[in-house]
């Protein structure tokens, strides 16, 4: 199945999807050093993102979710590829500075189609989101 | 996107690699939102110490003095978190040495500070500026009614650099009128502190999806500069909040349909009771009552507010340690009034560190064995921080409350009975 989508940063990549339906910060939500959700209580919290499709609703929270993203960069724990329902200027830029294709605006709502867990190749350059396999 | 004659040529690097590089992130970033052109700043805000020696070398390679203004956030004090006996110090040192030899090359102002407008640096109404730090953002857009969009510290560094940003979003006025409005139901609001104003920002942001603007409405007009800063600077914590108007108190916002543009929103968004108290035990993330430091001036602290907590300490000796985060200015103001050297007399220190995200005393890479494992703070934005970034315990309440911790190295803090 495949849905169209807006690139904020071209690219293509594929991973095992990550599915959570609240905003996102590289800053404080995800270690840079594991790659994984730190935030006390938070429903995801010890999931690894690292080479994953992660997909929730929007960024949020410090400018410096950009400089959180390149030093997980460096640390290789940056998820694959990013599909989020609308970003915003710091996660844009946060992506485009280190390379994560990234789509948003999709045209079918992903949290009624994609499941944590199903394979998913994002197209970026081409604005396409696949589900490989359920 | 449109360039000038003189842009196509900063993009085409005759103004060096830096340069360049800059102008090559503000295109892609500007594109992605479909801007149509960048737009000159009246000044640019970086953080020279957030940002990472590659990224800063890489965007600064082979410039020049620029002619426009640039200041920057809190800045990291290696030297003398060396002098405090912090283990850790001295990997911070070289570094920040050089990257700080190359701001004060290219002629920036070392504000260091997430609150410039105390020292006189306030953009007009209408004024475009770029800025790294989501409370800079929200302050200078909703306070005293500038351009600034929200962006991140390695974009920022590159918008410096061209003295251009794109044309897009809260730089728009057809993109700054509320799309949402909050409306406050069964709050007396009358004994509020600044950190119950801390906690309905964070409570807002909480709940608005997305970056677009809000309009607080059912605050008495004319409130406290301290309250609406508190108010405005918790939205882009919790959430992406980056213009907050704040009816009868923010210059845009002078009634409900100015903050709107004379159209309604459909979304509202109730506030009362049971909201602020979730919110503030949200914030509270703790097992046991022990405190190890108390962490104020999130953001920088104003010179009322340091008059506040002298007043407390004033005789008194403190068992956690304790840091107020200030400029350098606000700091000399302090002293002079004589309220600085209380505050240390009692243990307290001063530094114009981000007491919440770079606090040398929570962070483990700072501080190494001597890492305080909990924390009490009077401001939402430190507290949801402290807790993630720093992994410690935290505790959310009252100045009042912090002072007390602070003295007795326990926590005491209670819930407020919502009136």
């Amino acid at each position: 199945m495949e849905i169209g989508a807006h690139t904020v940063c071209a690219g293509k990549a594929e991973g095992e999807a990550v599915v959570y339906e609240g905003p996102f910060s590289f800053m404080g939500d995800m270690d840079p050093l594991t790659g994984r959700i730190c935030v006390p209580r938070h429903p995801l919290e010890g999931q690894s993102l690292v080479n994953k499709v992660f997909v929730f609703t929007t960024g949020k929270g410090s400018s410096a979710g950009d400089c959180a993203a390149w030093a997980a960069r460096e640390n290789g724990t940056m998820p694959a590829a990013i599909i989020c329902l609308e970003s915003e200027p710091i996660l844009s830029g946060a992506v485009i500075i280190t390379g994560i294709p990234t789509v948003d605006r999709p045209h079918k709502n992903p949290f009624d189609l994609i499941r944590t867990g199903d394979c998913i190749r994002v197209d970026a350059d081409a604005g396409i989101i696949e589900i490989t396999q359920k | 996107m449109h360039l000038t004659d003189k842009e196509k040529r900063m993009a085409g690097g005759e103004e060096g690699e830096g340069v360049r590089r800059s102008m090559e992130l503000l295109i892609k970033l500007g594109d992605s939102f479909g801007a149509e052109k960048l737009a000159p700043i009246s000044y640019g805000h970086i953080s020279y110490d957030f940002c990472p020696e590659k990224f800063w070398n890489l965007m600064t390679e082979g410039l020049e003095k620029t002619s426009h203004r640039v200041t920057t956030h809190p800045s990291y004090q290696p030297e003398i978190w060396k002098e405090w006996g912090l283990p850790l110090a001295d990997r911070w040192i070289g570094e920040h040495e050089r990257k700080l030899e190359t701001f004060k090359r290219l002629g920036w102002l070392r504000t260091e500070t997430c609150a410039e407008y105390l020292l006189g640096i306030i953009p007009r109404k209408g004024d475009i500026v770029s800025m790294g730090g989501s409370c800079m953002q929200v302050a200078n857009n909703s306070l005293f009614g500038a351009r600034v969009d929200r962006m991140g510290i390695l974009v920022s560094l590159a918008a410096a650099v061209c003295g251009r940003t794109p044309l897009m979003g809260l730089l728009l006025q057809e993109n700054r009128y509320a799309s949402h409005i909050v409306e406050l139901k069964d709050l007396d609001v009358s004994d509020w502190t600044s950190s119950h104003y801390h906690c309905l920002g964070y409570c807002i942001g909480d709940r608005i999806p997305g970056f677009r603007p809000v309009a607080v409405n059912g605050l008495p007009p004319h409130l406290p500069f301290d309250f609406i800063r508190a108010l405005v600077i918790s939205m882009p914590t919790s959430g992406s909040v980056t213009l907050g108007h704040i009816v009868g108190n923010t210059p845009e916002a002078p009634t409900l349909d100015a903050a709107c543009g004379g159209k309604r929103p459909e979304h509202v968004i109730t506030i009362g009771k049971r909201e602020m108290a979730e919110t503030w035990q949200r914030l509270n993330v703790w097992e046991n009552d022990r405190v190890d430091h108390v962490a104020f001036g999130c953001p920088h602290a104003t010179i009322d507010e340091i008059g506040r907590i002298a007043g407390l300490l004033e005789g008194k000796k403190i068992r956690t340690s304790l840091l107020i985060g200030a400029s350098a200015p606000v700091e000399t103001l302090a002293r002079q009034q004589g309220w600085a050297g209380i505050i240390e007399h009692a243990g307290g220190h001063f530094l114009p560190v981000c007491p919440s995200i770079g606090n040398p005393f929570t962070r483990r890479d700072i501080a190494g064995e001597k890492q305080a494992r909990s924390a009490a703070t009077n401001s939402a934005r430190s507290a949801h921080y402290l807790a993630t970034v720093s992994g410690v315990q935290v505790f959310f309440g009252t100045e009042e409350e912090c002072i007390n911790a602070a003295i007795t190295g326990r926590w005491r803090g209670k819930v407020p009975i919502w009136k």
